[in-house]
C-alpha cells in the first residue's frame, strides 16, 4: 500500500520526467521501491538510459537491476523484442542465474507459449520448492489460458502453505465471483476482513457477496457491512448508500410473510438517511439523474 | 583514602582511544565477515507453513469481532480442532527443540560458524588487552563505586588502597563491549547494529520454536468470546449519515 507522500512524491516526479527535467534515475528507482506499475513510463525512460553508453556505464552496478526492471516493464507493455535484448545482456553476464532463469521463463509465458512457459517454472521450482513468485505465475498462467478452475487449483495449493498472504486470498475470492461460486467467495473475504478489518474494500466486497447469495440472515448482515463500509469511509462510499437500501426493501420484502419480531431494528433510520444522503450527492454530482433516482428510490419503499 | 591520583594523559592517547578504535575496527570486519560466510538458509516446507499458520492464527484473534460468530466457530475449529486442527500439536510431537536442532546439520553449522565469528574476536581482543595493557590505572569513572567491583574493575592493580573508581583497561574492554552499539548503528546502518550482547543473547536462544508458538496461539484463540461489532457500525453509520445530511 503506497502512502500518500509517497504518491504525491511519485506524481511530482512522473511530471518532471515527463515534462522533460531530470530525475529519471531517482524516479525509476521509486517506481521499483513502491513496486507500482507504471510500466510505460519505465520502459519508455529506463531505454533512453540504457540506450545511451555514457549515462549507462554511470549506473555502475545498478544498471542490472535496470535491465531486469525495464524487461519486465517491456513485457508488461508487450514490446517483446526490447525484452528480449535487455534478457540477453543479463544472460551474458550472468549465466547461470536463478533470477535470470526466472525472467526468461517470464518472457516464455509473455509470447504466449504455455507449456513451455510451464516446463520452465516446474524446472525453476524442483530447485526451490517455496517460491513465491512462481507459484503466483502458475496462477497467472492458468488464469490467462482461461482456467479459472485450474487457477483455484493451484491457489489453493499456494494457500495451503502461504495462508498469510492476503493478496492471494484477493485474488481467489476475485476468481469465485467470476464463477459464481458466491459461498467460497464470501470465506475468502472474510480471510481479508480478519487481516484488514479497517480497508473498507473488504467490507463493501463481502456485503455485496452476502446480498448476492440472499436469505433472510445474510440480507441482514449484509446490511450491518453495507454500514460498517460506511463508517468507515465517512458516508461517501455511493455503492454502499445503494446497497443499504436495496437491503432495507429485500428484507421488507422478505419479511412480509414473517413475524414483525424478526426484523433487525437495530437502526430503524438508516434506510431512510442513506436514501437521503444518496439524493444529496445526486444533487452536487449528477442533477440530470436526480429524477431518475428519485423514483427509483420511491419504488423500494414498498 | 580519597585521594586525588593524576593520570597521565599519555594513557589517554595510548590506551583508551587506541582501544576504542580496535574494538570498532574489529566489529566491522566481523560484519563484513558475516555477511560474506552468511549461506542463505533454505527454507523449510514445515517451518514457512508453521509460521503463516501463526500469522493467520494471529489476524483472527485480532478481527474476530469483524465476522459473523458461524464463520468465527468455523475458523476456531478448524485451528484447535483435536484430531487435524492446524494449532494442535500432539504431545509426542512437541520435541525437545535442542534435540531437533542438533539433528538437523545445517543449521549447527550455522550456530557454529555464528558463535565462532563471536568467541574468536572477543577473545583475542581481551588477551591483546591484558598482555599489553595491565598493570595499570587507566581511567576513573566519575561515581562512587562499592568495594565488590573491586575485583572485576580493578584486576591488574594490586594495591588495595586505591578507591575502586581507578579502573583498569579491562574495564575500559567490556565498556566498549557493551557499548559501541550505537555507533555501529551510525556507521552500517540501522538494522546490522548488533553488538556484542546482541550476540550472546542470541546464543543462548534456541531459534523459532514452533510447537510452543502453536499451542500458545491455540490457547489464545480458545480463550476469546466472540462479540460481533458489526451491530455497533449500524448506530455509528446511522450518526455519521445524520451528520452527513444535515
Amino acid at each position: 500500500m503506497v502512502t500518500k507522500t509517497e504518491e504525491t512524491e511519485l506524481n511530482q516526479l512522473e511530471n518532471q520526467v515527463e515534462n522533460g527535467g531530470g530525475g529519471v534515475w531517482e524516479y525509476l528507482c521509486l517506481v521499483r521501491k513502491l513496486k507500482v506499475r507504471r510500466s510505460e513510463l519505465v520502459l519508455k525512460h529506463g531505454l533512453s538510459i540504457l540506450n545511451d553508453p555514457g549515462k549507462r556505464s554511470s549506473l555502475g552496478p545498478d544498471e542490472w537491476t535496470l535491465y531486469e526492471q525495464v524487461a519486465i516493464a517491456a513485457m508488461d507493455c508487450q514490446s517483446l523484442g526490447a525484452a528480449q535484448n535487455c534478457i540477453k545482456v543479463l544472460q551474458k553476464k550472468f549465466p547461470e542465474s536463478k533470477r535470470v532463469g526466472k525472467r526468461e521463463a517470464l518472457l516464455v509465458e509473455a509470447k504466449g507459449m504455455w507449456e513451455d512457459a510451464e516446463k520452465a517454472y516446474s524446472i525453476l521450482l524442483e530447485d526451490n520448492p517455496l517460491d513465491q513468485v512462481i507459484h503466483k505465475r502458475k496462477v497467472a498462467m492458468a488464469k490467462a489460458q482461461g482456467k479459472p478452475s485450474l487457477a483455484i487449483e493451484h491457489l489453493n495449493k499456494y494457500l495451503e502453505v502461504f495462508m498469510a498472504d492476503h493478496d492471494a486470498w484477493r485474488e481467489l475470492a476475485e476468481i469465485y465471483v467470476s464463477l459464481q461460486m458466491y459461498k467460497q467467495a464470501a470465506f475468502c473475504y472474510e480471510e481479508l476482513i480478519l487481516s484488514q478489518p479497517t480497508l473498507p474494500l473488504y467490507h463493501l466486497a463481502y456485503a455485496e457477496v452476502l446480498y448476492t447469495i440472499g436469505g433472510h440472515e445474510n440480507l441482514i448482515a449484509a446490511r450491518k457491512y453495507y454500514a460498517s463500509t460506511i463508517d468507515l469511509t465517512g458516508g461517501k462510499s455511493t455503492r454502499a448508500l445503494f446497497g443499504i437500501c436495496l437491503c432495507g426493501s429485500a428484507i421488507a420484502q422478505l419479511s412480509k410473510g414473517r413475524n414483525k419480531e424478526d426484523k433487525d431494528m437495530a437502526a430503524p433510520e438508516l434506510q431512510s438517511l442513506a436514501a437521503t444522503a444518496l439524493e444529496k450527492e445526486y444533487k452536487q454530482k449528477a442533477p440530470a439523474k436526480l429524477n431518475l433516482l428519485s423514483s427509483a428510490l420511491r419504488s423500494l419503499k414498498l | 583514602m580519597a585521594e586525588d591520583l593524576v593520570l597521565d594523559t599519555a594513557i589517554r592517547d595510548w590506551v583508551l582511544i587506541p582501544l576504542s578504535v580496535v574494538m570498532v575496527l574489529i566489529g566491522v570486519l566481523r560484519y563484513f565477515v558475516s555477511k560474506l560466510m552468511r549461506s542463505s538458509p533454505t527454507p523449510d516446507a514445515k517451518m514457512v507453513k508453521e509460521g503463516q499458520v501463526v500469522i493467520r492464527a494471529r489476524n483472527l484473534k485480532a478481527g474476530a469481532s469483524f465476522i459473523p460468530p458461524k464463520s468465527f466457530r468455523a475458523r476456531r475449529f478448524y485451528f484447535s480442532n483435536e484430531e487435524n486442527g492446524l494449532l494442535h500439536v500432539p504431545k509426542d510431537q512437541a520435541q525437545n527443540p535442542q534435540a531437533q536442532m542438533f539433528s538437523e546439520p545445517n543449521m549447527a553449522m550455522d550456530m557454529m560458524k555464528k558463535n565462532l565469528s563471536m568467541i574468536i574476536p572477543q577473545t583475542l581482543t581481551f588477551a591483546w588487552v591484558n598482555f599489553f595493557f595491565s598493570g595499570f590505572v587507566a581511567a576513573k569513572i566519575p561515581f562512587p563505586l562499592t568495594q565488590r567491583f573491586r575485583s572485576m574493575l580493578q584486576n591488574g592493580i594490586d594495591l588495595s588502597t586505591v578507591d575502586v573508581s581507578y579502573v583498569s583497561s579491562r574495564s575500559w574492554y567490556f565498556l566498549n563491549l557493551f557499548g559501541l552499539r550505537g555507533l555501529f548503528s551510525l556507521i552500517l546502518g540501522d538494522e546490522n547494529a548488533i553488538d556484542d550482547t546482541q550476540r550472546m543473547m542470541q546464543m543462548g536462544g534456541f531459534g523459532f520454536d514452533a510447537s510452543k508458538s502453536l499451542s500458545a496461539e491455540k490457547d489464545g484463540l480458545d480463550i476469546i468470546q466472540h462479540e460481533w461489532a458489526l451491530p455497533r457500525f449500524e448506530h455509528r453509520a446511522e450518526s455519521v449519515l445524520r451528520k452527513l445530511v444535515q
